[in-house]
């Protein structure tokens, strides 16, 4: 009964338009009200930060679009950070990162496995690795962060260039790349589509359903390990703390980008425009010298916006009917 | 008679859509009025407003001679207007007294204001008032549909209600179920409610409505008409404006045996069964609601696994396990649940339909996007899809159209040989109805072998060469198609 009556087309497209125009508002204002946001310098570090964020998201976006969720990707890059560092004095820079990465698409594995096929429910599956990976990487690294032996080639991946560009930013337009052609033009995109917005539907229909969510949660984990390996390049460590609340930065991303909770919806654009609306806000809270306080209720403030503006005129029915029945 | 509930003027816009058109209707006190329409007139859109759903764009409604607002359904049910809804919305994990009582909870007073325990007293009333015969503690989960239909009805009237709406009530319903349900119905007029009867069953409504209203594209294309003003022809002609005329049997012939069901167990006491199916042929499994008819349906499709025995095909010898084994062997599926089991709503018509062939538009895993719609152009138009293109969110399409939809999904299977619908025309109008029963006779003319489960016989005795009638989990009987419709209903009762 309540599926039947659904948005007008107009309303569709108008918020399709919006998802472009918010990060647009918001770099404005930054231009206008921040001081020294509008430098070649800043906007390059602005990218090069939200970059990390964005490559993590683009995983969270595909398990959101089958109906899961991922709690478990700050340890994950910690674990990742950690077992790089350990094996690269042995193994040599491109294997140590190439054994971490391995590291966290078996994460992305374990998870999916516990998921889709002994159906247990995401969230719990998730926490649960979040806090198994967190012990394992502070007992690899014995509780202190681990210093790398510094190599030029360590640090490439945070903190090179290729053509001018930083390496950190082209990997991040890789990502949103892939995602979004695997959203739009694979079977495997299409089915988690499927899937997410109705799993006996996808089920009935003849699709591996269960492989289909098996398989966002590994896809997952390569984006998460993507995100890892920068992340290690950039701070040259192996920590156990690297990124603790990456998780919840990337459902925040997908929040405000209007990508819901229950599955079905999502698109590469979508996690771009949210990703840059946090970025840019995170650095404009940084350059206007707010405590980290203050960066945290903002953010808090710019998420509940986002949860509430779409639903808007629902939330001020509500409001008028609950004050209208007190007032009887 | 006195009017106790009065809709004026009432039209309703969606964008430039007109759903409701100056519709009127008058509600007497202890008089069943019956609301007709094909999926898409208007009946949701006007009972959505009835109740306070939503909002008219125009016109009025008088309770008891006192103009009304509805805010919300909570509004309306405090006033009185009951909606019982063809979906369930008991909670099934509670008890009868449980579920009675929490609907209690939303009626006029604050919660923590009174004790809202109904007492056991009065819930027993209420269950006798509508004729519902089950412990005041056991499970909703263990009722059969019917009975949870009453209890929704009861759960209703327990309460002050003076209209009592009814959406498709015996639409999940076997004939038993029904006329009990109608026996409750009469017992409520007689204490003077008003009754809103919506449905597509004609017979349901020649046999109890005392007045009939007909929308057609929005507007009221008949205005409470007497029952005895109006035939059954009648009634159909104004839902569709134009005559329909019944087509003849199946022509198909039949071929070798394609699929073969040993041994299943329904329930793990259950009597084992077998069947084969052929070729061109349409096999008929009847059963009243619970009967494990649609579970042998589900059994066969491989979406649900009996206790023990197999299901096979016979050219490839191929085993079914589940769907995606099934759909490989060729054996397509309809659902009997469309929104729970069958459609992805959200998504478009293009996306529900194209489902099952994603690889067959596909190379390497990327999808060959030009592809996807190429093989529906024909068929949309066989199927009278309306509208009549694909690119629209699958919610928007009536529930007639959506089960178009969900055969539009199989019929484009590559390797279709044995198609499995459950319930094919449940919450359909006649019209869709037509198209879908004369596609699947057209399949049988292809060669393919369909199973069809229903619980409308006038539906199996039309469209079947066989029946299978399904009693408590067992094989009650097997007839050809064209035997006596008494000895076929007396089978279906007989051993529950």
């Amino acid at each position: 009964m309540t599926t039947l009556i659904k948005q007008h087309p107009a309303i569709a497209l108008g918020s399709r338009i919006g998802v472009i125009a918010v990060p647009l508002l918001v770099f404005f204002l930054c231009v206008l009200f921040v001081p020294r946001f509008l430098s070649v310098d800043n906007l390059q570090n602005v990218l090069r930060v939200g970059s990390i964020l964005l490559i993590a998201a683009c995983g969270q976006t595909g398990i959101l679009i089958v109906g899961g969720i991922d709690f478990s990707m700050g340890s994950a890059v910690a674990l990742l950070s950690v077992v790089t560092v350990i094996l690269a004095p042995e193994l040599g820079v491109a294997l140590a990162f190439t054994g971490g990465i391995c590291v966290a698409v078996l994460v992305g594995l374990c998870n999916g496995l516990l998921i889709a096929y002994l159906k247990l429910p995401a969230f719990l599956v998730t926490l649960g690795m979040l806090l198994v990976l967190h012990g394992l990487a502070s007992l690899l690294s014995g509780g202190m962060p681990l210093d790398a032996a510094p190599s030029p080639g360590f640090l490439w991946l945070g903190s090179g260039h290729v053509a001018g560009i930083p390496v950190p930013i082209i990997l991040a337009l890789l990502a949103v790349l892939s995602l979004h052609g695997l959203l739009r033009y694979t079977l495997v995109g299409r089915s988690w589509y499927l899937v997410g917005t109705n799993f006996n539907a996808a089920l009935n229909a003849g699709l591996p359903a269960r492989r289909m969510v098996l398989l966002a949660y590994i896809v997952a984990g390569l984006f998460c390990a993507l995100a890892g390996a920068i992340l290690t390049s950039r701070v040259g460590s192996g920590q156990p703390n690297l990124y603790p609340d990456l998780a919840f930065a990337t459902i925040a991303v997908c929040a405000i980008s209007g990508i819901p909770l229950n599955g079905g919806r999502g698109s590469a654009v979508q996690v771009v425009c949210g990703t840059l609306i946090i970025a840019m806000l995170n650095n404009a809270v940084v350059l206007l010298n707010l405590t980290s306080a203050w960066q945290q209720l903002l953010m808090a403030l710019v998420i509940g916006a986002a949860v509430v503006l779409p639903q808007l005129s629902n939330v001020r029915r509500r409001c008028v009917h609950l004050l209208r029945g007190n007032a009887q | 008679m006195k009017t106790i509930f009065q809709a004026s003027g009432i039209s309703k816009h969606y964008g430039t859509t007109c759903a409701l058109r100056d519709a009127n209707l008058v509600l007497k006190a202890g008089q069943i009025h019956a609301l007709m329409g094909e999926n898409g007139a208007g009946k949701s859109t006007f009972v959505k407003i009835l109740v306070g759903a939503i909002r008219p764009d125009s016109g009025a409604l008088v309770l008891d001679g006192q103009p009304v607002v509805f805010g919300s359904v909570r509004d309306a049910l405090k006033q009185g207007v009951v909606p019982v809804y063809q979906h369930s919305t008991l909670f099934t994990r509670l008890t009868v007294l449980e579920n009675l009582s929490a609907f209690g909870l939303g009626s006029a007073q604050r919660s923590w204001a009174r004790n809202n325990c109904l007492d056991r007293q009065q819930a027993t009333e209420v269950l006798s008032l509508v004729g519902l015969d089950v412990s005041l503690d056991s499970l909703v989960d263990e009722l059969s549909l019917g009975e949870r239909q009453l209890l929704e009805i009861a759960r209703g009237v327990g309460r002050r209600c003076s209209v009592l709406i009814l959406d498709e009530p015996t639409a999940a319903l076997g004939a038993r179920e029904a006329n009990r349900l109608h026996q409750a119905l009469q017992v409520l007029c007689a204490k003077r409610t008003a009754i809103l009867y919506i449905s597509h069953k004609i017979d349901d409504i020649k046999r109890m409505a005392d007045a009939v209203t007909i929308l057609r594209d929005g507007l009221t294309v008949v205005n409470a008409a007497a029952r005895d003003d109006i035939s059954a022809a009648q009634i159909v002609q104004h839902m569709l404006g134009q005559t329909f005329e019944p087509q003849a049997l199946c022509v198909s012939t039949r071929g070798e045996v394609v699929l073969e069901a040993r041994d299943i167990r329904l329930t793990p006491t259950a009597q084992p069964l077998s069947l084969c199916v052929h070729q061109g042929e349409v096999l008929g499994i009847v059963g009243v609601a619970g009967s494990g008819a649609l579970r042998l349906g589900e059994v066969l499709a491989g979406a649900a696994s009996g206790h023990g025995g197999t299901v096979s095909l016979n050219a490839t010898s191929e085993v079914v396990n589940d769907r995606q084994s099934a759909m490989r062997a060729g054996i397509g599926y309809v659902p009997s649940d469309r929104h729970a089991d069958g459609l992805f709503l959200g998504l478009s018509a293009l996306q529900n339909a194209s489902a099952s062939v994603l690889r067959g538009f596909s190379s390497w895993g990327v999808l060959r996007l030009r592809e996807e719609a190429g093989p529906f152009d024909a068929l949309i138009a066989q199927f009278n899809l309306n509208p009549p293109r694909l690119d629209l969110d699958a919610a928007y399409y009536s529930g007639g159209n959506q089960q178009k939809l969900l055969f539009l999904r199989n019929l484009v299977l590559p390797n279709l040989q044995v198609l499995v619908v459950l319930e094919p025309t449940r919450g359909v109008d006649v019209g869709a109805r037509e198209s879908i029963h004369q596609a699947l006779r057209a399949l049988a003319c292809r060669g393919i072998a369909i199973i069809v489960v229903s619980s409308d016989l006038l539906e199996v005795n039309t469209l079947c060469h066989q029946l299978l009638v399904v009693a408590s989990h067992q094989v009650a009987g097997r007839m050809m198609a064209d035997a006596q419709t008494d000895a076929v209903l007396s089978m279906m009762a007989g051993a529950c």
